[in-house]
């Protein structure tokens, strides 16, 4: 099949464009360690190949070389047939320049380039418009005017661009091809005498910006829109959390209905509804965040948030994008590395990502809520104002924050940069505001839930088989005589020194499947049937079991620290595409949380 | 002076990028219009340091410390 290439600057509109082309049917390539994402659709009878969006040939970052590596691969083979690259008609220097390195690239491959002047409504309702047959004379190649958004002049390209891909050789002027030497030069020089003014496109984004940037109003909005996406991701995504678990929790009775009693329905019910059911239930939670995300991505907001955090968090040897995957690592760390990608600095969005699982996830909330309980009375105040059951839980929230703001310091601070693509400097290009297009938000969405499934799915599910195999064999005496049970009491020694017995042991071994299996798990231990949903009566057992006070504090600072969840650890593999690092941060985090739980247990009485 | 010194709402023209400017960076910034005769316009400066924010031709870029203050500029107007 013949293949026509998109490509394009990041917010020109070539997602939407991509979409409108190839209605409903896509496939996203993603490359491991990378942000690249090559996505491909069919068009009439072509295939369409959307490139990720780049400022520039001559890279910067690792991730932009690898795109820019693909696209030089794509240029090379036989059956590329055509090379569209969509231009911002509102921004026509900066886009030629880029245009120029595209058609330069092209030529040398005997590539036929089609220029697209995308969000060209914008140019008219501006009062412009741009002489597309003048402007194609000039630069040697086709040019239409469209909009992708509005659909003005879709159809005639839609129409146009198969007959070009057809017999692209006849839709080359070699004599008007420009050098690319001077190809600042000759965008200037065509900008000038085609482009729209500068100073009225730029006149609305400005205005808002003296808002939205401003000292005082500019951060009471950032809190108000960061709210509102924490809110989002927590009592938003709860209905539809609940709606998932109560449509497997249904799938589960039936389908076990017809297998009867006997091991095999303990194992669906348990092992495969309930294993792979918890994890699934947070696929409803990835896709509101990563729809909020996007929407703000879309609307320019990301770029000015960034702006806003990048001086702080830049003592920590992060980005000012960072602070968007750190917020959402407090729901759950997998959409939160997801979230990394925006990160344009690979360096700085290693260290983001390395520290994320250290933000106290939704996961992590019913263990805080158990032990809490334990070890606090609940109408204990601080100074007589503060619950300081409440206390305790901003507190755990804070240590861990604070634990990863030192991690990633230290990082930074002490691991040396390989090569000069691992970072960039913090050059940002504050785009304009736009109202979002639901398509390439619909897209985003889907795929995002798509790719936590098969990127966590796999380990989830030997986990889940494997813990329960552990646990129910040999079938007599419950829990604690199963194999489970005996490498609990095997490994109480490990346990002991920080003030718990084998019972804890097991739970924290359970907790690798999802950290919240810790309460279910210790409640079957305590004899407490259905301990999730009756916390303080498990509480009342474990304090009556006595539990010490440094112990108890110990285990807590465990769960804020220690890597458990295997989801998180297949994730950060993929995203991180080393192996290494995500076995080396298990360890680490392990031993850091080892020490600290020991140091509590010992020093707190 | 350099482009990090230049106060909000005040105009200057680019004199040179510095030497010392990474060569990947200093070309990303010519393609991005930072070159020699080219008019900025500063348009904020964030507190404690932050990044500025400049009008270029048809761009709003923002840019960090380290990078503001690599770039020469001719003379304020």
């Amino acid at each position: 099949m013949k293949r026509i290439i998109l490509v394009g600057k990041p917010n020109c509109g070539k997602s939407l464009l991509f979409n409108q082309l190839t209605g409903l049917r896509q496939k996203v390539a993603n490359f491991p360690g990378v942000t690249v994402e090559l996505k491909s659709g069919q068009f009439k009878e072509f295939e369409l190949v959307d490139f990720p969006g780049t400022y520039s040939l001559h890279t910067l970052s690792k991730d932009e070389e690898i795109a820019v590596v693909k696209l030089k691969e794509a240029m090379q083979q036989e059956n590329t047939a055509v090379v569209v690259c969509v231009l911002d008609a509102t921004r026509m220097e900066r886009s030629l320049v880029f245009g120029l390195q595209v058609q330069a690239l092209a030529k040398a491959h005997d590539k036929t380039v089609v220029f697209v002047l995308n969000m060209i409504d914008e140019v008219r309702r501006y009062g412009f418009d741009i002489d597309t047959t003048q402007l194609a004379d000039e630069l040697g190649s086709p040019v239409f005017a469209l909009s992708a958004k509005t659909l003005i002049g879709l159809s005639e390209f839609q129409k146009a661009l198969p007959e070009i891909a057809r017999q692209p050789e006849q839709y080359r002027n070699e004599q008007s091809a420009i050098a690319p030497e001077n190809a600042l030069i000759v965008a200037r020089e065509l900008s000038k005498n085609h482009g729209v003014n500068a100073d009225v496109v730029l006149k609305k984004q400005n205005r808002i910006d003296s808002f939205m940037l401003n000292n005082v109003f500019g951060g009471v909005a950032f809190l108000f829109i960061m709210f509102f996406l924490f809110q989002s991701i927590f009592t938003w995504a709860t209905p539809l959390m609940d709606a998932v678990e109560f449509a497997i929790g249904e799938l589960a009775v039936w389908v076990t209905g017809f297998t009867g009693e006997g091991m095999t329905t303990d194992f669906l019910s348990d092992a495969i509804f309930g294993g792979i059911g918890s994890f699934l239930v947070f696929v409803p939670q990835i896709m509101v965040l990563t729809l909020i995300i996007g929407v703000l991505e879309d609307s320019g907001y990301l770029a000015r948030a960034a702006l806003i955090c990048h001086k702080p968090l830049s003592y920590f040897g992060l980005s000012g994008r960072s602070f968007i995957p750190y917020l959402s690592g407090h729901a759950c760390a997998i959409p939160a590395i997801m979230a990394a990608r925006t990160i344009e600095s690979p360096r700085k969005r290693l260290f983001t990502m390395m520290t994320i699982p250290l933000m106290s996830c939704s996961a992590r909330l019913p263990v805080y809520a158990l032990l809490i309980a334990v070890l606090i009375p609940a109408d204990a105040t601080l100074m007589g104002i503060f619950n300081l059951q409440g206390v305790a839980f901003f507190g755990l929230y804070l240590f861990g924050i604070v634990t990863a703001l030192l991690v990633s310091f230290f990082l930074h601070k002490f691991t040396h940069q390989h090569d000069e693509k691992s970072d960039m400097p913090f050059i940002l290009e504050l785009p304009t505001y736009r109202l979002p297009h639901w398509k390439p938000l619909m897209y985003r969405v889907v795929n995002s839930g798509l790719a936590f499934i098969k990127r966590a799915g796999p380990v989830i599910f030997w986990v889940s088989v494997v813990i329960w195999v552990l646990g129910y064999f040999p079938q007599h005496g419950g829990l604690e005589n199963s194999y489970l049970g005996k490498i609990g009491h095997f490994i109480e020694p490990i346990f002991e020194p920080l003030g718990l017995d084998w019972r804890y042991g097991v739970a924290i071994l359970m907790s690798f499947l999802a950290r919240e299996v810790f309460v279910g798990a210790l409640g079957t231990l305590f004899g407490i049937e259905g301990a999730d949903e009756n916390i303080s009566g498990l509480a009342e057992n474990i304090q009556a079991d006595g539990l010490a006070l440094g112990a108890g504090i110990g285990l807590l600072l465990f769960y804020v620290v220690a890597l458990q969840c295997v989801a998180t650890v297949a994730v950060l593999r993929a995203e991180t595409g080393k192996a290494r690092i995500a076995a080396g941060l298990v360890v680490a985090y392990g031993l850091l949380a080892y020490i600290i739980a020991l140091l509590a247990a010992n020093l707190i009485n | 002076m350099t482009l990090w010194e230049i106060p909000a709402k005040n105009s200057a023209q680019i004199d040179a990028l510095s030497q010392a400017l990474n060569p990947a960076v200093a070309a990303r910034l010519s393609e991005m219009g930072f070159t020699p005769g080219q008019d900025v316009y500063c348009l904020r400066r964030s507190p404690l340091q932050g990044p500025l924010v400049v009008q270029l031709g048809d761009c709003v870029y923002s840019l960090e410390r380290d990078v503001a203050n690599q770039i020469h500029l001719a003379h304020a107007s």
